[in-house]
């Protein structure tokens, strides 16, 4: 590969990612949505907003769907991130909900 | 605010954390490594007690991340710095004593002196040169002669030296004679001097200030630290308090305090903390088994005929004797001397 084909394959590579990133964060957003219901319902219910066992399951769900090149270590540091953002979803919209 | 759970914590201990304070409202970043979960707490945090949730069952460590000192915090730097003099560790496993009179009147008293603490295992040689006197008619120390003299003593009896600096055109000259220089109780915030002594290489022994808090005490070792000189022993020597009885109180939790707070080595200068002789070897037995990581203790040859602070200085036979007694209680902290 000569270096204008790196450049351009660098590029191409690069674009494929930002496409990614866009429907990542469309999914990201679609569950948060579901917190934000979950959120609501645990209002209602009047149910704590951290469920650790829940939190167990989804981890080791996302960490058996995993093929590489991300080990379930790695699946499992992103998700605890994506998993924390729900939780404050869901403690807002469970507040949310509370005063209505 | 900060976490940290110890290592191999167990689920339900981490969860019991999370979801106290989860119903408190605050959210938690869970970030779990390789044997050890931290755990970051994002809200109004400056309304938590951070030693509340240290009690908690799997805490190892609750941080602040507002700490106002930054260099001289466990979170900048989790292990324990191990000052290096002359071959002498301290904050290491050994526990190190550094003895002497407390002002060098002369070559006999220095040179006797030594040779006593030197023989009862003490590996840090302490004497003053300059001294900060109450009162300016006191006698105020021999200068650059009594340093000569303490270099001398130390080569003869194989010891690091340890003598204080009062201000910064002195530091040069110590510099050639000195390995460790203390910086005094009067002199903890002094930044001038503090600064200048960031810009040296060489150890520095940083004593609390007979009225400094721990917070300020940190701080002063932080301008040391911010002009690239890392190697800091702290030093307690006895706060202010209402009690008349002894000079001053010498604050026993302060050892475990920094212990938690800070990275650097602490060590206990019980002889001034109290100013009584019969008081420096419970003192000096208690900082041992509090986890301090040496002394600084002041001993005469011949306390009674001692120019400056007799009535505080050990005998070497009571020297020797501390020093059998020490041997008895590091082995319970888990520590050698």
């Amino acid at each position: 590969m000569n270096t204008t084909d790196a450049e351009a394959e660098l590029t191409r590579l690069r674009e494929a990612i930002d496409r990614v990133d866009d429907v990542l964060v469309k999914l990201l957003n679609q569950r948060a949505k579901y917190a934000v219901e979950i959120g609501e319902i645990k209002g209602v219910l009047s149910l704590p907003i951290y469920a650790p066992e829940r939190e167990k399951e989804v981890l080791r769900h996302v960490e058996a769907a995993g093929a590489g090149p991300l080990d379930s270590a790695a699946i499992r540091r992103l998700f605890e991130r994506i998993i924390d953002e729900s939780r404050r979803v869901e403690r807002e919209s469970a507040s949310t909900g509370v005063s209505q | 605010m900060i976490i940290v759970m110890q290592k191999h914590a167990p689920d339900p201990s981490i969860e019991h954390v999370v979801a106290e304070l989860s119903s408190r409202g605050f959210d938690v970043h869970r970030s779990t490594g390789a044997d050890q979960t931290i755990l970051g707490v994002v809200g109004r945090v400056d309304t938590l007690d951070p030693r509340e949730f240290e009690l908690f069952e799997g805490v190892q460590e609750v941080v602040r991340v507002s700490e106002p000192y930054k260099l001289t915090s466990r979170t900048f730097k989790r292990d324990k710095t191990i000052v290096k003099a002359r071959g002498v560790e301290i904050g290491g496993d050994r526990v190190v004593v550094m003895a002497g009179p407390c002002t060098i009147e002369s070559e006999h008293q220095l040179f006797e002196t030594a040779r006593r603490v030197a023989r009862s295992g003490a590996r840090v040689l302490r004497g003053g040169a300059y001294k900060p006197r109450t009162s300016p008619y006191a006698f105020q120390g021999m200068g650059i002669e009594g340093l000569k003299l303490l270099r001398a003593a130390g080569d003869e009896f194989s010891m690091a030296t340890v003598s204080e600096v009062m201000e910064i055109s002195q530091i040069e000259k110590m510099l050639e004679y000195v390995d460790i220089l203390q910086v005094g109780a009067r002199n903890m915030q002094n930044y001038n001097l503090l600064s200048a002594l960031g810009q040296v290489r060489k150890p520095i022994l940083l004593k609390r200030g007979m009225s400094a808090t721990i917070q300020e005490w940190l701080l002063a070792a932080e301008y040391i630290m911010a002009g690239g000189n890392y190697d800091i022993i702290l030093c307690e020597r006895g706060i202010r308090t209402f009690e008349t009885y002894t000079r001053n109180t010498f604050d026993i939790s302060a050892i475990p305090v920094i212990d938690k707070l800070s990275h650097l080595p602490i060590v206990g200068d019980p002889s001034h903390a109290t100013g009584r002789r019969d008081k420096v070897m419970p003192l000096a037995r208690a900082t041992v088994a509090a986890g301090g990581d040496g002394l600084l203790i002041e001993v005469h040859h011949d306390p009674e005929k001692a120019v400056c602070d007799g009535p505080q200085s050990l005998y070497p036979d009571q020297f020797a004797r501390l020093m059998d007694e020490l041997k008895i209680i590091v082995p319970a902290v888990g520590r050698s001397i």
